[in-house]
C-alpha cells in the first residue's frame, strides 16, 4: 500500500508536467469561478478537451485544479465586488461583502482563503479514509442493488435539483432515453436509428453534456442585448494584500464552526446533486443559530465567512467519495470526471480504488496538492481577475462557442459530434427556458447504460424481480428513492402539518427495516438506533398534536 | 387567449413519446436469451409518458400562473427576446453547414468574427477588433489542438485545394 501511495505521489509531486497542468488547471479553476455566468462545471467542462491527449492521472489531476480552484474563486468576486462568482458562494457575499466595506478587504479575503484551504484539507482526509472503505460496502453490490442505487441516484437528483418535481422527473427520464439511442451494448441491436448511421453508435456522452451544460449556458449569457455588450462587471474592485497570518489565527480560534461547517459540505456532497450551492447556505445557517454573535450576522461576522467558505470546499471531496468509490457522480463536476476516466477506458465503480489504486491515490493526492495551488495563486489570479472582468460577455461566449466546437471534434474526429453538441444545446437551452433541470437530464445520460446493463444482467442471472426488494442493499436504496421523490413535498409543506411532523420518524423507520435484514452486528447496532430514535420522535409529534 | 405554456410542452412530450414508442416495435429481436433490446427503452419511454400526462394535467387543473399572454405569442416581440440566441444558432449551422468547405481554421474565425459583429455591432472599429479577436483566439487554439494535443482538425476543401 505505501508503495503505491509513494509511487501515486511520484507521479503527481515529482512530475514537472502534471505539476505544470495542476498550476494552469488551478488557475483557470479560480477565475472561472470568479466571473459570474460562469460557473465551476463550465470551467471543468470546457477543461475537457485539452485532457484527451493527456494520461488519465494528468487529465484527472487537471481537472481537480480547475474544480478546487473553481470553489475559491467565487470568494473574489463576492467579497469585492458584492457579486457571488458561482452559487457556491452565495452565502460568503453576506458576511465577506460587509467585512470588504468596513476597511479589511485583506482579512476578508484571507478568511474565505484559508477557510477554503482548511474545508478542503478535512474533506481531502476523510476521502481518503472513507472511499475506500465504502467501495468495500460496494463490493456487497449485485446487479439488483446496483440498478436500484442508480434509480436513488436520479431521484435525489430530482428532488434536490429545486424546481417542480414533475419537470425533474421528465427531464430524468429523457436523459435515460437519449442514452437508449444507437445499438444497445447487450445484443447489439440498432435502437431509434431512424435510418441513419451516424446514429447507430448512439450519442457520445460529452458533446451531450457539452451541449446541455455549456452550450446552452452561453446562449443564456448573452441572451440579454445590454448585458452581453457590457463588461462582465461594472465594479471590478482592487488589488488588495491578503492578510494571511490574522487569518490562520482567527480561523484557529473557530475550529469549532470550521469542522461543523467542513462536515456539512462533505455530507452535501456526497448526497448526488447536491453540491456546494446548497453546502455553504447550510453551513451559513448553522453557523448563525450556533453563534453567540448572531446578530453581528451579516454586518461582517468572521463566522459568517468561514462557515461558507469551509463547507464549499468540503464539498468538493464529498462528491468525490461517491465517484472513487461507487462510481456514480456526486454532481456535474464528478461526472465530467467519470467521461473523462471512461475516454482512458477505466470504468469506475466499487472496484476501481482495488483495480486502478495508482490512479486512485493519484486522484486523492492531486486533491490535496490542488489546495496548496489554490493559497499560492490567489494573489496572482486576483490581477488576472481584474483584467479578464472588463471583456464584454459576448466576446467570451462567441469565442467559448468556437472553442466548444474544436474540443468535441477532438474526441473522436467526427462532425456529427458537434451536431449532436448542437442539438444538445439547443434543447437544454429551451429546457432552462421551460423550467426544467438540467442536472437529472445529464445524470440520465451518465447512468442510463449503466442502468440498463445492471437491469439485463440482474434478469440474465434470475427471472424473480422479487430480488429487487427482498435484496436488502437493493430495498435501502429503492426505500431511499421514493423518500426522495416525496422529499420535496415535505419541503413544501405547512411545518405545522401532519405529514410534515412525521416524514422524517417515519423515513427512519423505514429504513431500519433493510439494516435489520443485512445481518451485520454493526448495521444492526445502527437500525436500532434508526428505529428508536424514529420512534422517539413520532412519540413526541403525535403527542404535540393531540397534547389530551 | 388562455394557454399555458406548460401545456404545449407536454401535449408536444406526448406526441414524441407516441413517436417513439411506435418507433420502439421496430426494434429487432435476434432471439438471445435475456432481456430484450426494446424492454427497457419502453420502459423509460412508458414512464415518461406517464409523467407527460401528469405535467399535462397539472397544467390543465392548476391556477394559470405561466400562461401565454399576448406579448409571447407576437413573433416580433418572440424575436426581438430570442434575438441573439436565435443568432448564435444561425451561425452555428451556417458555420457547421460551411466546416467540409472552410475548414476549422477559416470556418472558425469566419464563424467568432461573424458572431462577434452580429452580437456586438457593426461600427469599424469595432469590427476591426473582432477580426483581430477571432483571428488570434482561433490561431491559438488551432494550434493547441494540432501540434499540442495532435488532433487532425478539418482541413476544409479550400486549404486542400490551395
Amino acid at each position: 500500500m505505501i508503495d503505491v501511495i509513494l509511487q501515486a505521489f511520484a507521479s503527481i509531486v515529482l512530475d514537472p508536467v502534471t505539476l505544470g497542468l495542476m498550476f494552469i488547471g488551478t488557475l483557470a479553476g479560480i477565475l472561472a469561478g470568479a466571473i459570474p455566468g460562469f460557473t465551476i462545471a463550465m470551467g471543468v467542462i470546457l477543461t475537457l478537451p485539452f485532457t484527451f491527449g493527456m494520461t488519465a492521472v494528468q487529465g484527472l489531476a487537471t481537472m481537480l485544479g480547475v474544480f478546487v480552484g473553481g470553489f475559491s474563486g467565487g470568494l473574489m468576486s463576492c467579497m469585492l465586488t458584492g457579486i457571488p462568482g458561482t452559487p457556491s458562494s452565495v452565502a460568503t457575499t453576506f458576511d465577506g461583502f460587509p467585512l470588504v466595506r468596513s476597511g479589511r478587504p485583506g482579512l476578508a479575503l484571507g478568511l474565505g482563503l484559508w477557510s477554503s484551504f482548511f474545508g478542503g484539507m478535512i474533506s481531502a482526509v476523510i476521502l481518503v479514509a472513507l472511499a475506500p472503505q465504502l467501495a468495500f460496502l460496494g463490493l456487497e453490490f449485485g446487479p439488483w442493488d446496483y440498478f436500484s442505487l442508480i434509480i436513488f441516484a436520479l431521484t435525489i437528483t430530482v428532488s434536490l435539483s429545486g424546481g417542480n418535481i414533475t419537470k425533474g422527473l421528465i427531464a430524468g427520464l429523457l436523459g435515460l432515453f437519449a442514452a437508449t439511442v444507437g445499438e444497445d451494448e447487450i445484443n447489439g441491436v440498432a435502437r431509434f436509428t431512424f435510418g441513419f448511421d451516424e446514429f447507430k453508435q448512439g450519442f457520445a456522452f460529452l458533446p451531450v453534456l457539452i451541449g446541455l451544460f455549456a452550450f446552452s449556458q452561453l446562449l443564456t449569457d448573452v441572451e440579454d442585448d445590454k448585458r452581453a455588450k457590457s463588461p462582465l462587471m461594472s465594479q471590478s474592485g482592487a488589488i488588495v494584500k491578503v492578510e494571511h497570518r490574522q487569518a490562520i489565527l482567527i480561523i484557529l480560534k473557530r475550529w469549532v464552526n470550521l469542522f461543523r461547517s467542513s462536515f456539512i459540505g462533505i455530507f452535501t456532497g456526497i448526497l448526488p446533486a447536491a453540491g456546494g450551492s446548497i453546502s455553504n447556505i447550510l453551513a451559513y445557517d448553522q453557523a448563525k443559530k450556533a453563534s453567540p454573535n448572531r446578530s453581528n450576522f451579516g454586518k461582517g461576522e468572521y463566522d459568517g465567512v468561514i462557515a461558507p467558505e469551509a463547507a464549499n470546499n468540503a464539498t468538493a471531496g464529498g462528491a468525490l467519495i461517491m465517484m472513487m468509490a461507487l462510481g456514480i457522480p456526486g454532481d456535474i463536476v464528478t461526472a465530467v470526471m467519470l467521461g473523462a476516466l471512461m475516454i482512458h477506458n477505466i470504468i469506475p465503480g466499487p472496484t476501481f480504488i482495488q483495480d486502478e489504486p495508482l490512479l486512485a491515490y493519484g486522484v486523492f493526492i492531486a486533491f490535496f496538492v490542488a489546495h496548496f495551488f489554490m493559497v499560492g495563486l490567489q494573489a496572482f489570479s486576483l490581477r488576472i481577475f481584474l483584467l479578464v472582468t472588463k471583456i464584454p460577455m459576448y466576446v467570451l461566449a462567441s469565442v467559448i462557442l468556437a472553442y466548444c466546437a474544436i474540443g468535441v471534434f477532438a474526441l473522436h474526429n467526427v462532425v456529427f459530434d458537434i451536431w449532436v453538441m448542437f442539438f444538445f444545446g439547443v434543447i437544454g437551452y429551451f429546457m432552462k427556458k421551460l423550467g426544467f433541470p438540467l442536472a437529472p437530464m445529464i445524470l440520465g445520460v451518465v447512468l442510463g447504460k449503466l442502468a440498463e446493463l445492471n437491469l439485463a444482467r440482474a434478469t440474465g442471472i434470475s427471472d424473480d424481480i422479487l430480488l429487487f426488494i427482498s435484496r436488502p442493499w437493493s430495498l435501502f436504496f429503492l426505500l431511499m428513492a421514493i423518500i426522495s421523490v416525496i422529499f420535496p413535498f415535505y419541503q413544501d409543506a405547512r411545518k405545522d402539518s401532519l405529514f410534515s411532523k412525521l416524514y422524517v420518524p417515519i423515513s427512519m423507520i423505514i429504513l431500519s427495516l433493510p439494516l435489520f435484514l443485512m445481518g451485520s452486528p454493526v448495521r444492526m447496532i445502527v437500525a436500532t438506533i434508526l428505529v428508536l430514535t424514529g420512534g422517539y420522535f413520532l412519540y413526541k409529534r403525535i403527542s404535540s398534536l393531540n397534547p389530551n | 387567449m388562455n394557454i399555458k405554456k406548460d401545456t404545449i410542452v407536454a401535449i408536444f412530450l406526448l406526441l414524441f413519446c407516441g413517436i417513439m414508442i411506435n418507433s420502439s416495435f421496430d426494434i429487432e429481436d435476434p432471439g438471445y436469451q435475456g432481456m430484450k433490446a426494446s424492454f427497457w427503452p419502453t420502459i423509460v419511454l412508458c414512464l415518461l409518458s406517464i409523467m407527460c400526462l401528469v405535467m399535462l394535467i397539472k397544467s390543465v387543473v392548476t391556477e394559470a400562473e405561466n400562461n401565454i399572454n399576448s406579448n409571447d405569442t407576437n413573433l416580433t416581440n418572440v424575436f426581438f427576446k430570442f434575438k441573439n440566441a436565435l443568432i448564435c444558432f444561425l451561425m452555428f449551422v451556417i458555420f457547421l453547414a460551411f466546416l467540409d468547405y472552410l475548414g476549422m481554421l477559416i470556418g472558425g474565425v469566419l464563424f467568432v468574427f461573424g458572431l462577434l459583429t452580429m452580437l456586438g455591432g457593426f461600427e469599424l472599429k469595432k469590427i476591426i477588433k473582432h477580426f483581430i479577436i477571432s483571428i488570434i483566439t482561433i490561431g491559438i487554439m488551432w494550434s493547441i489542438f494540432t501540434f499540442g494535443l495532435k488532433v487532425i482538425l478539418p482541413e476544409g476543401e479550400i486549404l486542400r485545394i490551395w
